[in-house]
């Protein structure tokens, strides 16, 4: 990688022309300099650039080019073109994980943003003690390794021991087999990613609430908006671009939610027995990782790659529009 | 920052970038070899590492244990699939028919003298790790001989035998012993087994000469085989006589159901010994070891393979070859209870006397013995795990009550031919 080739050198000052190049050589000079400087900045992301066409942009696109082969990665690779994308569309374990990503997706993202936009409104209050202690705890569960949070979880949600089923049984309600049930299985998900994630978005939105001039409510206070109307017609407009930016983030984050799944489901990949949470990226995962089947792995995660495309796009389109209303 | 210095600061992190690349590939110092040997936990092997280290001071053993035999999996097919790997890797047998199924990623042992201690081994032990095309790519280790483990005195309080000659004699056959189970619940109220899988399909259906495969790659006879149908039967009637206790192996409640007897019957391959001593201490004596039905199963082992691109072939096979003789697999059952799969060893004073105090003094060395004399060995296609898994699977839907179990030998099917067609 030569990124520097030194300035050109300046050919000899020929003496015929002694009075010209003594005019030339200090804008020569300082033509150079500025050059670098010119050039520092690309010098400056170079390396992230870089390291991302290693590790990121050249992956990306070589899944492109697995995904139209059967590759076995320790074998034979062979041509296929398109038929992994065919087999896939019609496999219903495919239709079936990506029922449960949605599903997990929406169960976990909607109670989480309701929920930090609600612990945001707590934390923005002005009388509240110890702000920045609150405040720097809900990123506690952010920063907890997420294989600890699962094996918690999974312990509290647990059929005969877990804690949540005792309160059940206390109750006088049977004991819910979280793991086993399709739809208790992603509501168990879902709390985890949940859990994981709503200190983030809390902390997003404060910033973002604390963004918001004092004066609005003063004026809305005077013209008699009282707590609910200020927070719906004050603090929710305000934020929308904030909030389409979360709804962003945890889209992307939720249509990949992996490590949860694939932990519950150990010593296998299938996501429980019946495959009941089993999300796109485990799929992906067991038939590349555990089946040795790379070209049909690959074209999982090019359809994955295309959907969140589809959703970005379907989300920056939305925010352009709602942005272009106020 | 001038230019040149830029320069140099990329030039340098570039070469970081690079030495981080090429930090894999293991150099010799002082005409010492150095032995890249990949483990997983569970193998017993360490004290014999130390030891081979001791009597062989020119050689370095480098050990990594990858953490499970999943994680090993994995790693090695990484290592693999980028022209790398180690010198020794050990497989799981589970994974054992993927690996072989693409031979040519390993060295064949015949070339380096596999066929002198071939006849030391269980002949079907040793098959696990041959290739379609007749080449060795692994030596076994350990032989996972099956017994059951169950509670004395949960039999006792259900008004059961709690002799171990007794219970053995109770279930000659898995009819016979779906029976005891029937009754282990009208007396308890509880399952009798852990799960179904483990303690029924996993050794019913290795009892015959064939699984999932006949005679090759090609020849899938899953759905015809009646040894296969057979034994999933007896899970759907193990499921129907309520004799399990729908515990999942290796989680959680199964550590726990240990301890505290939600189930009473374990199907026990010798290295689980430790495990469920180590699990359950406080049972300590009130756990014993009967024989198996049909006196027959194996769960478990693994082979020890070299890869093709290893530097050190011959030094790689001479250290299998000492650490799977018959000697060292002796030490290593007496200290971890990994069973020997050299069955020249039975027959000696040291596994026919062999007790273990935690299963109430039962002499677990005949026990285990009797287990992998009569198991024939067994040809595993490359879909060998898909297939067991998607089986596996439509057997624990049932068990959870998810699936009715009218349904769930043609879904068992229909799985097997969606995850074959991926």
């Amino acid at each position: 990688m030569v990124l520097s080739a030194p300035p050109r050198s300046t050919p000899a000052p020929q003496s015929t022309k002694s009075a010209k190049s003594t005019a030339l050589k200090p804008r020569r000079r300082i033509k150079s300099a500025s050059r670098v400087d010119a050039f520092a900045p690309y010098m400056y992301i170079a390396p992230f650039f870089a390291l991302f066409a290693v590790f990121g942009l050249f992956p990306t696109v070589f899944t492109f080019y697995v995904a139209l082969f059967d590759w076995n990665p320790i074998g034979g690779q062979t041509f296929i073109g398109l038929d992994n994308f065919v087999t896939l569309y019609g496999d219903e374990r495919f239709w079936n994980a990506m029922r449960n990503t949605f599903s997990i997706w929406i169960l976990s993202t909607v109670p989480q943003l309701l929920l930090a936009l609600f612990l945001a409104q707590l934390l923005n209050n002005a009388r509240l003690k110890f702000a920045n202690l609150f405040r720097m705890t809900m990123l506690v569960p952010y920063i907890t390794s997420v294989v600890a949070t699962t094996i918690v979880f999974a312990s509290l949600f647990g059929r005969d021991y877990g804690l949540i089923n005792s309160f059940l049984n206390f109750f006088g309600v049977e004991s819910i087999d979280f793991a086993a049930n399709t739809f208790a299985s992603h509501i168990m998900v879902s709390t985890m990613v949940l859990w994981r994630w709503f200190g983030y978005n809390t902390l997003i939105y404060l910033a973002a609430l604390q963004a918001i001039p004092k004066d609005i409510y003063e004026a809305a206070a005077i013209d008699g908006a009282g707590g609910f109307k200020q927070f719906f017609y004050v603090t929710i407009p305000s934020l929308r671009p904030v909030i389409i930016f979360t709804i962003i983030v945890s889209t992307i984050g939720g249509l990949q939610v992996f490590t949860e799944p694939l932990l519950l489901s150990a010593p296998g990949l299938t996501g429980g027995s019946g495959r009941q949470f089993q999300t796109l990226s485990l799929f992906m995962y067991e038939q590349g990782f555990g089946n040795f089947q790379f070209g049909y792995g690959s074209a999982i995660g090019v359809t994955l790659f295309a959907l969140i495309v589809v959703f970005s796009v379907i989300n920056y389109l939305l925010s352009r529009r709602i942005t272009s209303d106020d | 920052m001038s230019a040149k210095r830029i320069a140099r600061t990329v030039i340098a992190g570039g070469a970081a970038l690079a030495l981080l690349a090429g930090c894999s590939g293991g150099g010799d110092t002082d005409g010492k070899i150095t032995l890249d040997v990949w483990t997983f936990g569970g193998m017993g092997l360490d004290e014999a590492f130390a030891t081979y280290q001791e009597e062989n001071p020119n050689i370095i053993l480098k050990v990594t244990n990858a953490g499970g035999s999943d994680e090993q999996a994995q790693a090695l097919t990484t290592a693999l699939a980028g022209g790398k790997g180690p010198d020794v890797a050990a497989i799981e047998v589970g994974y054992m028919s993927q690996f072989k199924a693409q031979p040519q990623n390993f060295v064949d042992l015949r070339t380096l003298g596999s066929d002198d201690i071939e006849s030391s081994f269980l002949d079907w032990r040793w098959s696990q790790g041959v290739a379609a095309d007749g080449s060795v790519v692994g030596i076994p280790t350990d032989v996972g001989g099956l017994a059951m483990a169950y509670r004395t005195d949960l039999f006792e309080a259900a008004g059961l035998p709690s002799d171990r000659d007794e219970v053995s004699a109770l279930w000659p056959t898995w009819d016979d012993f779906i029976e005891v189970g029937a009754e282990y619940r009208a007396a308890t109220g509880k399952g009798m087994i852990d799960n179904v899988n483990s303690a029924i399909f996993n050794p019913a259906v290795r009892q015959g000469s064939e699984m999932y495969y006949g005679d090759g790659d090609d020849d899938l006879i899953y759905d015809s085989n009646p040894d296969v149908r057979e034994a999933f039967g007896y899970a759907l009637d193990a499921i129907d006589a309520g004799i399990s206790s729908r515990t999942p192996s290796w989680s959680e409640a199964w550590n726990a159901g240990m301890n505290n007897g939600d189930f009473a019957v374990l199907a026990a391959p010798a290295w689980m010994m430790t495990y469920i001593s180590q699990q359950a201490p406080d049972t300590s004596g009130k756990w014993d070891i009967a024989a198996v039905p049909e006196n027959a199963g194996n769960w478990g082992g693994s082979q020890l393979a070299i890869p093709a691109k290893s530097d050190h072939p011959e030094e790689a096979f001479a250290f299998i070859e000492w650490l799977m003789s018959p000697e060292r697999q002796l030490e290593i059952f007496q200290a971890h209870g990994n069973f020997p799969s050299t069955p020249e060893l039975y027959e000696t004073e040291d596994i026919q006397n062999f007790t273990s105090e935690f299963f109430n003094d039962a002499p677990v060395g005949p026990i285990y013995a009797n287990s992998v004399a009569s198991i024939e060995p067994i040809f595993e296609g490359p879909q060998q795990r898909i297939i067991d898994t998607a089986i596996l699977n439509s057997l624990s839907q049932v068990e959870n009550g998810e699936e009715p179990a009218a349904d769930a030998w043609s879904t068992a099917l229909k799985n097997v031919k969606t995850a074959l067609g991926g």
